[in-house]
């Protein structure tokens, strides 16, 4: 690990005076570390500590200080190792299923959770209590049950 | 719940699960394997390293084939080029072709570690890897596979073939490719 710091370090002090010089802010390798990809290991560059990733490491060091913007280096990257040296997916065909589906799982989520949770609420109010229609009795015995009654008052 | 509800729920977990099932058979199905000693060396057409243009190993069809796996960044892969230019030397007027393939590179790193080391066999690049790992199933470089004029893998050694142990292989096997 040290190794690799002081050879990244080293780059990018030999490089330092030209990127003093850039027309736009630089870009930064921690940055493109956590966006690219080791080929080898396929962890993100800062997950890695591989000579291949301490390879691209150094040729992105070189890159920044010569002004070169993400995209550019991004670009270079993936010209060279295909699409899969990037971490994220691109933005069309059937790479944007990995950006809309997770947002899909989510909502989906939620709505079921909703849904669950007003079933549930609705099963748990007090029922009204319901008018009786009738005693159910015969007219006689609800005559005798009204005398019995009448004497107690 | 009603009825009604219950089948679409039911309905849409049984879907859940065969979409899952089907997930891990397709990648079960593609996952990379090296292929066997015996087998047919699988196709590929790749860009050069070392000038313009693309080869195929079916271009060399009827010629015993040394398909070596490299990369600049790779330690044993830079003795390993030493002893593959001398073997290349002396193994090229038997009609033995030597190939060499870069992956998971940079091409300008490679070209320098071509030029280092003055390897003067054919050099191609595969920077995606899709034919090193998927076709040929390559885990670590160095790896090498010696395939037979009809195209069939001889041997495959997975590691530098400075290895005493594979640097026996490596010969018994192009004697019995040329043979």
């Amino acid at each position: 690990m040290i190794v690799r710091v002081a050879a990244v370090a080293a780059v990018a002090l030999v490089f330092a005076a030209p990127a003093a010089a850039c027309a736009h802010p630089r870009t930064s390798l921690a940055y493109l570390q956590g966006q690219v990809m080791c080929p080898t290991c396929h962890t993100t560059l800062d997950m890695s500590d591989s000579q291949a990733a301490r390879q691209i490491d150094v040729f992105i060091s070189k890159k920044i200080a010569a002004c070169w913007t993400a995209k550019q280096i991004e670009s270079a990257l993936v010209a060279n190792y295909g699409r899969g040296i990037l971490a994220a997916p691109s933005h069309k065909g059937f790479d944007l299923l990995a950006w809309w589906l997770p947002i899909v799982a989510v909502l989906g989520g939620a709505l079921v959770l909703a849904f669950g949770v007003w079933r549930w609420s609705r099963r748990r109010d007090p029922e009204e209590p319901e008018e009786p229609a009738g005693s159910g009795l015969d007219e006689e015995t609800e005559r005798r049950l009204d005398e019995v009654l009448a004497r107690f008052e | 719940m009603s009825g009604r509800v219950k089948a679409i729920a039911q309905v849409l977990a049984l879907g859940c699960v065969a979409g899952l099932l089907a997930l891990l058979v397709w990648q079960l199905q593609n996952q990379s394997h090296a292929p066997h000693v015996g087998a047919v060396a699988p196709a590929f057409t790749l860009q050069r390293l070392d000038g313009p243009g693309k080869v195929s190993l079916a271009s060399y069809r009827g010629k015993p084939i040394v398909l070596n796996f490299w990369a600049s960044w790779c330690e044993p892969c830079k003795s390993e080029a030493t002893v593959l230019e001398r073997d290349w030397t002396s193994y090229r007027n038997r009609g033995v072709v030597f190939l060499g393939v870069d992956f998971h590179d940079l091409a300008s790193d490679a070209r320098r570690f071509v030029g280092a080391h003055a390897l003067t066999f054919p050099m191609l690049e595969d920077g995606s890897g899709n034919v090193t790992t998927g076709s040929y199933g390559v885990a670590q470089v160095p790896e090498t596979y010696v395939i037979n004029r009809q195209g069939r893998i001889v041997a495959h050694l997975a590691g530098p073939i400075t290895d005493p142990g594979f640097a026996r292989e490596f010969r018994t096997a192009i004697a019995k490719a040329v043979a």
